[in-house]
C-alpha cells in the first residue's frame, strides 16, 4: 500500500520535472500560431507571425549571420580541436598539467568574463593595428575559442577509448603516415567529429553573451536581435523565431545522431 | 573445426605454397631468415628491456620468444616489426638491414595480442586493409582475401562487423589479416592468451597447420612453456633482458641450461651438489652417480624418468623415501616423496599395476644418463 503510494508519488514528480522542462517550450510554439497580437489570449491558428518574419529584413540578416556564423566557426574550431585532442592522446602519458587546464578553462569560464575580455581584447587589436573590427570576424574567432575544448575533448576521449594497438597495426600493414590519417584515424572519428560539429554549431547558435560582447553594428545574430527586441515587449513574433530555433537545434541533434549512428549500423 | 581428414588433404593439393608465392612475385623468397646483433633497448633510464640480444631465426622455422613477463620478449617482437627503435645493435631480415625501416615499409606482419582489428571496417575491409595501403588493385585484393578466408576457414564470416565475431573468430581474422600480405615474417605477440584453453589448443594446431603449410618464418611470443613446447622449430628462453638458452623444445626441456630455464620450464627437482668426488656427488636427496664429464652446482631429476619400488632397495642411483602425496591424474600419478628433510617429484605411468598409496615406503632409480646438471 505505501509501496504504491511511493511509486504514484515518484511518477507525478517525474511529470512535474518534464512539465517544468517542456511546457514554457509548447506555451512559445503554440502562441507562434496564435492569430492574435495579444499573449493573453489564444485566438485562433494563423501562420502570419511567421509570414512576417519573411518580410522582416533585420530578422532575415540576424538569421544568416547566426547560421554563417555557427557553421564557420564550428568548422574551423573542428579543425583546430581535431589537431588539439590528437596531440593530447599522443602525449597523454607525459605530465602535461596546465596545458590541460588552461585548454578546459574556457568550458568552466563565465561566459561574461570571457566576452567582456575578448572584447577588450579586439578593442586593443583594432587600436593598434586597425584590423579585428567588431564584426562577424570577431564573434567568429571569439566562438572557435569556446568551441575549441568541447572538440578536443570529444576527439580526445574517442581516441582514448581506441585499442591503442590499432594505431600500430595500421603501421604495420603498411600504411604510410598520410594513409593513417585518410584510412584509420578520420573514418574511426567520423562519429566523433560529427558530434562534435553539431554540438559546436549548437553551442554557437545559442550563444548570447559572447555574440552581444564581440559583435558589431552588422553583425546581430538572432539571439542578439531577440534581445533587443524584447526591450520593446514579447511579440508573437518572437515566439516564431524561438519556434524555429528549436526546431533547428532539435534536427541538428537528430542529424548528428543519425549521421553517426548510420556507419556502424550499415 | 572441420574435419581434420579434410583439412590433410587440402594441404596436400597446394604442397608447394612458396614456388607460387615465389612465381606471382619473383623478386622475393617465400620465407626469410631474421638475424640480430648486438640489440640493446633501455626504458627511461633505469629499466633494461634488452640487454644485447644476438639470434638468427632461420627461415621457414617456427621460432618461440619463452620467458616471464618483463624479459624483453614482447620489446624484442616490437623492434622486429618496427615498432620500437633498439638503441643499439643491427636487425637484418632477408638479408636486408633493416634497423632503420619504419614498420610500414618493413614486410613483416604482426598478429596484436588484443588482434588490433579496426571496428569501423568490417571483415572483409580488415583482411583487405595491409593490401590497399600497398596500392594493391582491387581484383587481387578481393581473390587474395577469399584465398586467405579460405585457408583460415572463415569464408562464411568475411561480411560480418568485427564487434559481430567471438574471441577465436576474431583470432582468426587477425591472423588472416596478416598473412594475407605475404610478408617475409609474422610475427605472433600471445595470440592465444586471451582464448579459453580449449579454444587455445585448437587454435594452437591451427596456427602449425598454417605455418607448416605456407612455410612462412613465424615468430612466436609467449609466456607459457606448454605452448612453446607444442609449437615451436625451436626456442629462445629470455630472462632479464638476455637470451638464456636457444634450442628444441626437447633440449630446452630435458637439458636446460642453467636453473632459471629449469624452474621456468616447469622442473622442481633441482638439488645443490654439496660434495663431488669424480662422478658422484653429494645431494640433499642423496648420493647420486652421474655421467662422466657432466659439470655444474645443480643437479636435475626429471620426475618422469624416476622408477618406483616397493620397499627399501639398495643400489647406485637408488633413493628411499615415504610418499607424502598423490595426485591421481587417471594416464598417469604424481608423487611427492620425501626424503630426509627435502621432498621429491615423481610421474608414475599408470599401466594398470598397483601405484602405491601415501604412506608407502618406496624407492626411487634413476639410470645416470637422465640426470642432467646444470649451472646457476
Amino acid at each position: 500500500m505505501k509501496r504504491s503510494i511511493f511509486k504514484k508519488g515518484l511518477r507525478g514528480f517525474w511529470w512535474l520535472t518534464i512539465g517544468f522542462l517542456y511546457l514554457p517550450l509548447i506555451v512559445v510554439m503554440l502562441f507562434s500560431f496564435n492569430a492574435s497580437n495579444s499573449a493573453a489570449s489564444f485566438t485562433g491558428i494563423s501562420l502570419r507571425w511567421y509570414r512576417r518574419l519573411l518580410g522582416n529584413d533585420a530578422i532575415l540578416s540576424a538569421l544568416s549571420n547566426s547560421l554563417l556564423l555557427a557553421v564557420i566557426s564550428s568548422l574551423v574550431a573542428l579543425v583546430i580541436g581535431c589537431l588539439i585532442g590528437y596531440g593530447m592522446y599522443r602525449h597523454r602519458h607525459r605530465k602535461l598539467g596546465w596545458l590541460i587546464v588552461l585548454i578546459y578553462l574556457p568550458i568552466v569560464l563565465p561566459d561574461i568574463v570571457f566576452g567582456i575580455s575578448e572584447m577588450t581584447f579586439f578593442v586593443k587589436i583594432n587600436e593598434l593595428t586597425g584590423l579585428l573590427s567588431p564584426g562577424l570576424s570577431t564573434m567568429i574567432i571569439a566562438h572557435v575559442t569556446f568551441q575549441i575544448p568541447f572538440v578536443a575533448l570529444i576527439v580526445y576521449s574517442r581516441f582514448v577509448g581506441l585499442d591503442p594497438s590499432l594505431f600500430e597495426a595500421a603501421k604495420d600493414l603498411y600504411a604510410t603516415p598520410r594513409q593513417r590519417v585518410q584510412f584509420f584515424m578520420l573514418p574511426t572519428l567520423k562519429p566523433a567529429l560529427i558530434s562534435a560539429f553539431f554540438l559546436s554549431f549548437t553551442l554557437s547558435l545559442d550563444d548570447f553573451v559572447i555574440s552581444f560582447f564581440t559583435s558589431g553594428p552588422e553583425s546581430a545574430t538572432l539571439p542578439i536581435y531577440i534581445w533587443s527586441a524584447i526591450r520593446k515587449g514579447v511579440t508573437p513574433e518572437i515566439n516564431a523565431i524561438a519556434t524555429l530555433m528549436m526546431m533547428a537545434v532539435a534536427i541538428a541533434a537528430i542529424a548528428s545522431l543519425w549521421l553517426s549512428r548510420r556507419r556502424t549500423v550499415s | 573445426m572441420s574435419d581434420p581428414q579434410m583439412v590433410m588433404d587440402e594441404s596436400l593439393q597446394r604442397v608447394e605454397p612458396q614456388e607460387s608465392a615465389v612465381g606471382e612475385r619473383g623478386e622475393r623468397l617465400a620465407a626469410s631468415s631474421i638475424e640480430m646483433k648486438g640489440l640493446h633497448k633501455r626504458f627511461g633510464n633505469d629499466a633494461v628491456a634488452l640487454n644485447g640480444v644476438d639470434l638468427t631465426i632461420r627461415a621457414g622455422e617456427f621460432f618461440t620468444l619463452l620467458g616471464p613477463s618483463g624479459c624483453g620478449k614482447t620489446t624484442l617482437l616490437r623492434i622486429l616489426a618496427g615498432l620500437e627503435e633498439a638503441d643499439d645493435g643491427t636487425l637484418i631480415i632477408g638479408g636486408k638491414d633493416v634497423t632503420e625501416e619504419p614498420p610500414h615499409r618493413r614486410s613483416v606482419n604482426t598478429v596484436f595480442q588484443s588482434y588490433a582489428l579496426f571496428p569501423h571496417l568490417s571483415v572483409r575491409e580488415n583482411l583487405a586493409f595491409g593490401l590497399k595501403m600497398r596500392g594493391v588493385g582491387a581484383q587481387e585484393r578481393e581473390a587474395k582475401v577469399a584465398e586467405v578466408a579460405n585457408l583460415i576457414q572463415l569464408g562464411e564470416l568475411v561480411d560480418r562487423r568485427i564487434d559481430q565475431l567471438s574471441g577465436g573468430q576474431r583470432q582468426r581474422i587477425a591472423l588472416a589479416r596478416a598473412l594475407v600480405c605475404e610478408p617475409d615474417v609474422l610475427l605472433l605477440d600471445e595470440p592465444l592468451s586471451a582464448l579459453d584453453a580449449g579454444l587455445r589448443s585448437q587454435l594452437q594446431v591451427e596456427l602449425l597447420r598454417v605455418q607448416k603449410r605456407l612455410g612462412m618464418t613465424f615468430v612466436f611470443v609467449t609466456h607459457d612453456q606448454q605452448e612453446a613446447m607444442v609449437m615451436s622449430d625451436r626456442i629462445a628462453v629470455l630472462n632479464g633482458g638476455n637470451i638464456q638458452q636457444i634450442g628444441s623444445p626437447r633440449e630446452i626441456y630435458e637439458t636446460p641450461i642453467n636453473v632459471f630455464v629449469a624452474r621456468f620450464m616447469g622442473h622442481d627437482n633441482l638439488y645443490a651438489i654439496t660434495e663431488r668426488e669424480g662422478c658422484r656427488v653429494t645431494t640433499p636427496v642423496g648420493t647420486l652417480e652421474l655421467e662422466g664429464g657432466s659439470e655444474g652446482e645443480f643437479v636435475l631429476i626429471r620426475p618422469e624418468t624416476l622408477d618406483l619400488k616397493l620397499g627399501h632397495v639398495a643400489g647406485t642411483n637408488h633413493l628411499p623415501g615415504r610418499i607424502t602425496e598423490r595426485l591421481y591424474r587417471g594416464s598417469h600419478a604424481e608423487y611427492r616423496i620425501a626424503i630426509g628433510a627435502t621432498s621429491l617429484q615423481a610421474t608414475v605411468n599408470n599401466r594398470g599395476h598397483h601405484l602405491p598409496d601415501v604412506g608407502d615406503e618406496v624407492t626411487l632409480v634413476v639410470s645416470s644418463e637422465d640426470l642432467v646438471t646444470l649451472s646457476e
